[in-house]
């Protein structure tokens, strides 16, 4: 029995020697690594060939939803569907009654210089960032009627706002296709500055 | 040694033997946790960018290999799966899902230590919660014992097999 005893090797034991268990493991966590470039190979490929890839760099929900409000207001106006115009004498009842929200949709040096009083600046050039700005308050007017203007005469900027609204779920969007210009010209009050 | 012997392959006892049931219990093993990467992996592969978010929540990863981890990790947890399906593969998948196991639980850890209450997305997405987290922080240690278990049990069969060949031969 003594003599049985002495001479059970590692091996004859059921077990690896040290060093070889360590060139095992070693082996094997090789194939692993294997498994992990096939496997994002693999991942890629996949991506590749998606309906909706991902990008290599990854961007948060905030990023993705700026990108996708940018992408709304960066369509051809050809592209446009046509969203339905107000005339000048609504859209100042409209202003004076406060029975609409008033968006005004050029950039903002031109609406801290003068616009409609009680209309929010959601700038065509600055979608994203401002209609962050003005969650709130759209949220708020969601079954309001919601009027937008830009410059007046041939601006798209007020169709393309209004047409990334109706895109995000307003149903009740206008257009007030005289825009500013027809506003200040009729010799009707103005603010000017940042704020309303 | 008594009740050490094996069945079939060496014309020895075709009862069941301690080597048998723990060969049964290896099986079994492999199998569940195949189960559980597969189904891990498909439920990822169909939303990856659900996926992306919940890794971006860990805070770990830089912008730049959160989306390659995000669409490289469930074909890994599906490969993982399907070779602890077959006996030549499973020691590599078992030790695969160590590893993965490993990672998973260092970064439940710590976002845990952190303060953070996330989904991880390690099964489909859900609400945000801690004591789902160290749900999924126990069931990471499941699962890193379970494979080690396998993997362990995978690298001795290699001695065993190696050692019955050799005897077939003459060798021994």
């Amino acid at each position: 029995m003594t003599s049985t005893v002495s001479t059970v090797t590692a091996d004859s034991a059921g077990l690896l020697p040290a060093r070889s268990l360590g060139a095992q493991i070693l082996r094997d966590l090789g194939g692993v690594a294997l498994l992990a470039i096939a496997s994002l190979v693999a991942g890629l490929v996949m991506n590749r060939f998606s309906s909706a890839p991902l990008p290599i760099a990854y961007q948060t929900p905030e990023q993705r939803f700026d990108v996708e409000l940018t992408t709304l207001v960066a369509a051809p106006p050809f592209k446009i569907a046509p969203a339905a115009t107000v005339g000048l004498e609504e859209f100042h009842s409209a202003v004076d009654s406060k029975s609409a929200l008033i968006l005004d949709a050029r950039p903002s040096v031109f609406f801290e210089q003068g616009h409609v009083p009680g209309a929010y600046n959601l700038a065509r050039d600055d979608f994203a960032h401002d209609y962050r700005d003005l969650a709130g308050v759209l949220r708020a007017a969601h079954d309001k009627p919601i009027i937008v203007y830009c410059s007046g005469g041939d601006c798209h900027d007020s169709r393309l706002v209004a047409n990334a609204l109706l895109s995000l779920g307003f149903s009740n969007v206008s257009i007030f296709t005289g825009g500013w210009e027809a506003w200040s010209a009729a010799g009707l009050p103005a603010s000017t500055g940042s704020g309303r | 040694m008594v009740g050490g012997g094996t069945a079939g392959i060496d014309g020895e006892r075709t009862i069941m033997s301690p080597d048998n049931s723990r060969r049964y219990v290896v099986v079994a093993i492999s199998v569940a946790l195949a189960a559980v990467f597969i189904y891990a992996g498909i439920d990822k592969i169909r939303d990856p960018l659900q996926f992306a978010d919940s890794i971006a929540g860990f805070a770990i990863l830089p912008a730049l290999l959160i989306n390659l981890l995000a669409l490289g990790l469930p074909p890994f947890e599906i490969a993982c799966g399907l070779l602890l399906l077959g006996p030549w593969t499973r020691r590599v998948g078992s030790l695969a899902v160590a590893v993965i196991s490993v990672v998973f639980f260092t970064a439940l850890a710590s976002a845990l230590l952190r303060g953070l209450t996330l989904d991880c997305g390690c099964f489909g997405t859900g609400a945000p919660s801690r004591p789902r987290m160290w749900l999924e922080l126990a069931l990471d240690a499941v699962l890193f014992s379970g494979a080690l278990f396998v993997y362990l049990r995978s690298i001795e069969g290699l001695t065993t097999n190696g050692r019955r060949l050799r005897r077939h031969a003459g060798v021994a």
